[in-house]
């Protein structure tokens, strides 16, 4: 039997404003698995991230590791989903790291002994020195405050984690250092980006979204290099395809 | 501005800094209602609560210059109130500057000894509404996020104009700029609701607790409860 992580039939959003951002979206994950979504500014990827975990809920079905999301069970779906945001000072708002790291485990009622293990780990697991702890998280550089957002998401140790524009902002250094840190992931991995080479590093399946509708679903590299179809929707072939340095 | 500008001092590790915070809230409120209450003519009384308010400073580490320089950033405020109710004489105008001016520096002493989330904590522990410490968390949080964001929109500005427009273009302009602000400010607010919802949050804000009530605490908040009783009894 297939395990699948997450399971989307016919998901439609519509915003208050009547902007309708997502329209019969299906889509189908396996643990474990690696996928981006891709496609231009507006085409409803930030918006189906945020309806892996019930922030947004649309008409039709989400499951999560086998359940239907809802109201009752949105706790246990929280634990399973990790959502890391595009601009990190959304996800830091505790006066200290430590603080922001432990805010998920204190609120899922892990017990308080268990904690200061669960931060030391999640913040190793980031690529940080547990010293950063004790730091306001509006001293620390956005590279650091890129990887201490995800010690947030990791400290809950979820089964499938969401990243919306992981890599935006970052100078080259700090790019490569969190690409590794989210290669090492053994979670089941979704990641909306415009960052190509990114998804070329990381993702082995690729799904391209446009209008809130899903155009294309498939193996990574085949799809980006397909000149038509990523013109066809506002992409642009990653340079290491175009060049020829990345061998097929 | 920078991010420690209301508790630069509190990571210093001096017996006041190790004290619990319910223990400094408690005791500095003590301090501070006391001295409140010091009789306008009563030279002595003033002349010991400073004494006493230097000791904790000595104790404390904290540079003097850097309270006497907060003091003084304040002082017009309290200069400009003193003068306010110049009714009820010289000497009534002298009290009041005396002990606003103590009671500042028992604040900035206080904040200065405290983490300002361990303030927090101790003012949740104390049953101050959750609302209440979780805005005041944010706003330490986020107070210099929007700082930068107001400098960064006042750059962009100032590089697409040239020379000063009329007052009241300029206040045109002013308001435009607050009301981009607020707006974003509010896009900012609904982010993070999201991602604290997606990390669990259903109402309770967690803040945790590093120190224990102990002994030394226990003697500190005696120690300041019969220094009160004793200088008012003095009298």
């Amino acid at each position: 039997m297939t395990d699948y992580a997450v399971r989307i039939t016919r998901l439609s959003y519509t915003y208050p404003d009547g902007t309708k951002a997502l329209e019969g979206i299906d889509l189908d994950v396996l643990v474990g698995e690696r996928i981006a979504i891709v496609g231009p500014s507006g085409a409803g990827k930030s918006t189906l991230l945020l309806h892996l975990n019930g922030i947004l809920t649309g008409t039709g079905s989400v499951k999560i590791m086998g359940s239907n999301l809802e109201e009752s069970n949105l706790k246990e779906i929280r634990k399973e989903v990790g959502l890391l945001f595009q601009d990190p000072n959304d996800q830091l708002f505790c006066p200290t790291v430590y603080e922001d790291v432990a805010f998920g485990p204190l609120n899922l009622s892990v017990p308080a002994a268990e904690i200061p293990r669960r931060v030391d780990k999640a913040l190793n697991d980031a690529g940080l020195d547990h010293s950063i702890g004790s730091r306001s998280s509006h001293h620390l550089s956005l590279g650091e405050r890129r990887r201490v957002s995800l010690a947030t998401v990791l400290v809950m140790e979820p089964a499938i984690l969401g990243m919306d524009e992981p890599t935006s902002n970052l100078d080259p250094r700090n790019r490569r250092h969190l690409i590794e840190v989210v290669s090492g992931l053994k979670a089941t991995l979704i990641i909306a980006t415009h960052d190509l080479e990114l998804v070329l590093d990381v993702c082995s399946r690729t799904v391209l979204m446009d209008q809130g509708k899903i155009w294309a679903d498939g193996e990574t590299h085949d799809m980006l290099a397909n000149a038509g179809l990523m013109g066809k929707h506002g992409l642009e072939v990653p340079l290491s395809l175009r060049s020829g340095v990345r061998s097929t | 501005m920078r991010h420690n500008f209301i508790d630069r001092y509190a990571a210093l590790d001096s017996p006041l800094h190790l004290l619990e915070a319910r223990t400094k809230i408690l005791a500095f409120t003590g301090l501070i209602v006391a001295v409140l209450f010091i009789p306008v003519d009563s030279g002595i009384l003033f002349f010991v609560y400073f004494f006493a308010t230097a000791v904790l400073m000595g104790i404390s580490q904290v540079p003097l210059g850097y309270i006497v320089g907060r003091t003084l950033f304040i002082l017009p405020f309290i200069v400009l109130a003193s003068l306010a109710a110049p009714w009820h004489g010289y000497m009534e105008v002298g009290a009041l500057f005396i002990r606003a001016v103590l009671c500042l520096m028992l604040l900035i002493l206080l904040t200065n000894t405290t983490r300002f989330v361990e303030l927090l904590r101790g003012l949740k522990k104390f049953g101050f509404p959750q609302i209440l410490v979780m805005n005041l968390s944010f706003l330490y949080r986020y107070l210099f996020v929007l700082t930068e964001e107001a400098m960064r929109m006042k750059q962009a500005r100032d590089c697409r104009r040239v020379g000063r427009a009329p007052f009241r273009k300029e206040l045109k302009i002013l308001s435009s700029m607050l009301g981009t602000l607020l707006i974003r400010s509010f896009e900012h607010a609904e982010r993070m609701h999201s991602a604290m919802l997606s990390r669990g949050y259903s109402g309770d804000f967690p803040l945790i607790s590093r120190r224990r009530f102990s002994w030394n605490d226990l003697a500190f908040l005696c120690g300041v409860a019969v220094f009160i009783t004793s200088t008012f009894g003095l009298r």
